[in-house]
C-alpha cells in the first residue's frame, strides 16, 4: 500500500456553534487523483484550508506528506500547489510577473525558471497576454490560478473547486491536464460536480454536512452502489410484473421507462435475480433483458447526501 | 534568493507601481516645496488679507526656522493622518483581496510576511522624508539666503522615528482589525492619545507622546532632549511588529 499524501484523523472544525468539519477521516493515497464531493456548504473549503494550514483544526490532526501541517511550515509548503476557490492575485502583475513571483518563492530561479513560466503560460493559455491580471475574466484568473499552483512541480496539487469558472473547453483542458498527472503527482480537489470527478478520479470521497459519508476507488463506489439497481425488459405486460415486483419486500423502488423497460432498486440482488424470472415466466411473458444496473456516481451521490434537500 | 527576500521585492514593486508611488510622496513634496515660500511670505500675505486691521502689529521677519518649524508642523499634521490612512491596510488588504492566502501556501512564514511589509513600508517612508527634507532644505536656502542644517536635520530624523512608530503601529493594527478603515479609526485614536498624553510633562520627556514636542523643538532651534522618547519609540516599534507577527501567526486565513 502506497503512503498517504493527506491523513486526516477525527478532524473537527467549528466555528461558533457550526460544525463546518464533523470527525473527518480521510486517507488520501500518494499519487491518486483524488475527488473531494461535496454539496455547496458541505465543509469542502475549511477542509483545504486545515489541509493548507491556513485554519486551525479544533481537534483531530492533519498530515500532509507525512508531516504535520501546523509544525512543518515552509517544508511542507515548499512540496505543496494550491488553487483557492477564488484566487486573489496583485492586479497591477501581469501573469508572467506573478507566475515568476511564485516560482521564486519556491527558490526557482535563472533558466529554470523561465523554462516553467514559458511553459506554465502556454497551458493557461495566456502567453501572449500582456495586461495586467485586474483586467483579467474570471477564467483567464482560474487558469492563471492553476498554472501558479503548478509552478513548483509539486508533489501534492490541491485545487478547491478548479473548474467551477471555466468555459467547457477549459474545463477540458484542465481535466486532461489533471489525469496527465496521474501517478506523478497527486491531486486532491474539490469539486461539487459529479462528471469532473467521474471522468479523471481513481478515488472519491463525498462530504455532506461537515461528515465524510463514503471514501472509496471510484469504481468500488459504482460497483458497490450500481449492485442495487436491476434493469429488467420484458416483452409485454410490464405493468403486470411492475406491479408484481414491487409487492416483494427486496424491491423499494421500481421506475419504468416510457419504452418499457424497468429499473428496480433492491435489497437484495441475488434474490431479484432468483425471483424476477420466476414472475416472468409465470405471466408468460417473454424476458429481453436483465442485468445489474450501473449507478451512476450522480445517483450514488444523490443517494448518499439525500436528494430529497435540493 | 530566498522567499524573504523576493517578498520584500515585491512589496517595493507595489509601492512603485500602484497608487503608492503618488499620495505620500505626493504629500510631502508639496509641503517641502511650499513650506519655506508660506513661512518666507507669511507677512506679506497677512498684510495684504488683513491690510490695515493689523494696525501696529509688529510682525518679525521670518527666519530659516519658521520654514522648518512650518516643515514639521505639516508633518506633524498632515503627514501622520496621511501614514494612519494609508497604512490601515497594509496587511488586511492582502488578506481581503485573497493575495496573502496564495502568498502564504508557498514557503513564506506568516512572521516574514508581516515583518517584511512593516520595515519596506518603513523604508519607504524613510526615503521620502530624506527626500522631503533636502528638498526643504534646499527651498529654505533659496528663499532665505542661509539655511544651517542642525535644526532641521535633527527635528526631521526626530519625527522619522515617530513615522516609523506609526508604520509599526498600523501593521499590528492592521493584523488585528481586518477592515481598513477599522484600523485607521483606531491609529487615530492612538494618536489622540498620545498627544493628550504629551501635556504632561514627565511622559512627554520619556516616551514616544514627547516625540512630536521634540522635533517641534528642534526645528524652532530651541534646546531639546530627544533621546528618551527616540529610544522609547524604536522599541516600541519593534515590539508591535513582533507581536503583529505574532497575532498573524495564529490568525486563520
Amino acid at each position: 500500500m502506497s503512503a498517504a499524501a493527506i491523513q486526516t484523523t477525527a478532524l473537527t472544525k467549528t466555528y461558533g456553534t457550526k460544525r463546518a468539519l464533523d470527525g473527518v477521516d480521510l486517507t488520501v493515497p500518494e499519487g491518486s487523483v483524488f475527488g473531494f464531493l461535496g454539496p455547496n456548504g458541505a465543509g469542502k473549503t475549511t477542509m483545504l484550508r486545515l489541509i493548507t494550514g491556513l485554519a486551525r483544526p479544533t481537534s483531530g490532526s492533519v498530515q500532509v506528506l507525512g508531516r504535520d501541517v501546523a509544525t512543518a511550515g515552509n517544508a511542507v509548503r515548499a512540496e505543496l500547489g494550491f488553487l483557492p476557490d477564488v484566487p486573489g492575485f496583485y492586479d497591477w502583475m501581469t501573469a508572467e510577473e506573478f507566475l515568476r513571483l511564485a516560482g521564486a518563492l519556491f527558490g526557482l530561479g535563472g533558466a529554470r525558471l523561465d523554462e516553467r513560466v514559458a511553459s506554465l503560460l502556454e497551458l493557461a493559455d495566456l502567453t501572449d497576454v500582456r495586461t495586467p491580471v485586474g483586467g483579467f475574466s474570471r477564467g483567464m484568473k482560474q487558469r492563471l490560478g492553476v498554472a501558479q499552483a503548478l509552478v513548483n512541480a509539486p508533489r501534492l496539487l490541491l485545487l478547491d473547486e478548479p473548474t467551477s469558472a471555466l468555459d467547457p473547453m477549459g474545463r477540458k483542458d484542465l481535466l486532461d491536464m489533471i489525469a496527465s498527472l496521474r501517478g506523478r503527482t497527486t491531486v486532491f480537489f474539490s469539486t461539487h460536480i459529479l462528471g469532473d470527478v467521474e471522468r479523471v478520479c481513481d478515488a472519491v470521497a463525498i462530504l455532506d454536512q461537515g461528515r465524510v459519508v463514503v471514501q472509496a476507488p471510484i469504481d468500488e463506489l459504482k460497483t458497490t452502489y450500481g449492485a442495487r439497481k436491476v434493469l429488467v425488459d420484458v416483452t409485454e405486460q410490464a405493468d403486470a410484473l411492475a406491479a408484481e415486483i414491487g409487492r416483494r419486500p427486496w424491491a423499494s423502488a421500481v421506475e419504468r421507462d416510457p419504452n418499457g423497460s424497468m429499473s428496480v432498486t433492491v435489497t437484495d440482488v441475488a434474490v431479484a435475480q432468483h425471483e424476477i424470472p420466476a414472475m416472468v415466466a409465470a405471466l408468460h411473458t417473454g424476458l429481453v433483458r436483465m442485468d445489474a444496473g450501473e449507478m451512476s456516481l450522480e445517483e450514488v451521490f444523490v443517494e448518499l447526501v439525500g436528494g430529497e434537500r435540493r | 534568493m530566498n522567499g524573504l527576500t523576493v517578498f520584500a521585492r515585491k512589496e517595493a514593486q507595489e509601492i512603485l507601481r500602484t497608487w503608492r508611488r503618488w499620495v505620500l510622496p505626493g504629500i510631502l513634496l508639496f509641503f517641502a516645496l511650499t513650506g519655506p515660500v508660506l513661512a518666507k511670505y507669511t507677512p506679506q500675505i497677512l498684510e495684504a488679507f488683513a491690510g490695515s486691521q493689523l494696525g501696529d502689529l509688529n510682525i518679525p521677519t521670518p527666519t530659516y526656522l519658521d520654514a522648518y518649524a512650518q516643515w514639521i508642523k505639516n508633518l506633524a499634521q498632515i503627514a501622520t493622518f496621511a501614514l494612519i490612512i494609508i497604512y490601515g491596510g497594509i496587511v488586511s488588504a492582502e488578506v481581503r483581496s485573497g493575495t496573502a492566502v496564495l502568498v502564504l501556501t508557498k514557503p513564506v512564514s506568516r512572521s516574514a510576511f508581516v515583518v517584511v511589509k512593516a520595515a519596506v513600508n518603513a523604508a519607504f517612508v524613510t526615503v521620502l522624508l530624506l527626500v522631503g527634507t533636502l528638498v526643504t532644505w534646499a527651498v529654505t536656502a533659496i528663499l532665505f539666503g542661509s539655511a544651517p542644517g542642525a535644526a532641521l536635520w535633527s527635528s526631521s530624523l526626530v519625527w522619522l522615528v515617530f513615522a516609523v512608530l506609526l508604520v509599526a503601529l498600523m501593521t499590528l493594527l492592521s493584523v488585528m482589525i481586518g477592515s481598513a478603515a477599522g484600523a485607521a479609526g483606531a491609529g487615530l485614536g492612538f494618536y489622540v492619545l498620545i498627544s493628550i498624553a504629551s501635556i504632561w510633562k514627565p511622559l512627554a520627556s520619556y516616551s514616544p507622546a514627547g516625540l512630536v514636542t521634540q522635533a517641534t523643538a528642534l526645528a524652532a532651534g530651541e534646546p531639546a532632549a530627544p533621546w528618551w522618547p527616540v529610544a522609547g519609540s524604536l522599541a516600541l516599534s519593534v515590539a508591535f511588529v513582533v507581536i503583529a507577527a505574532r497575532l498573524f501567526r495564529r490568525k486563520e486565513l
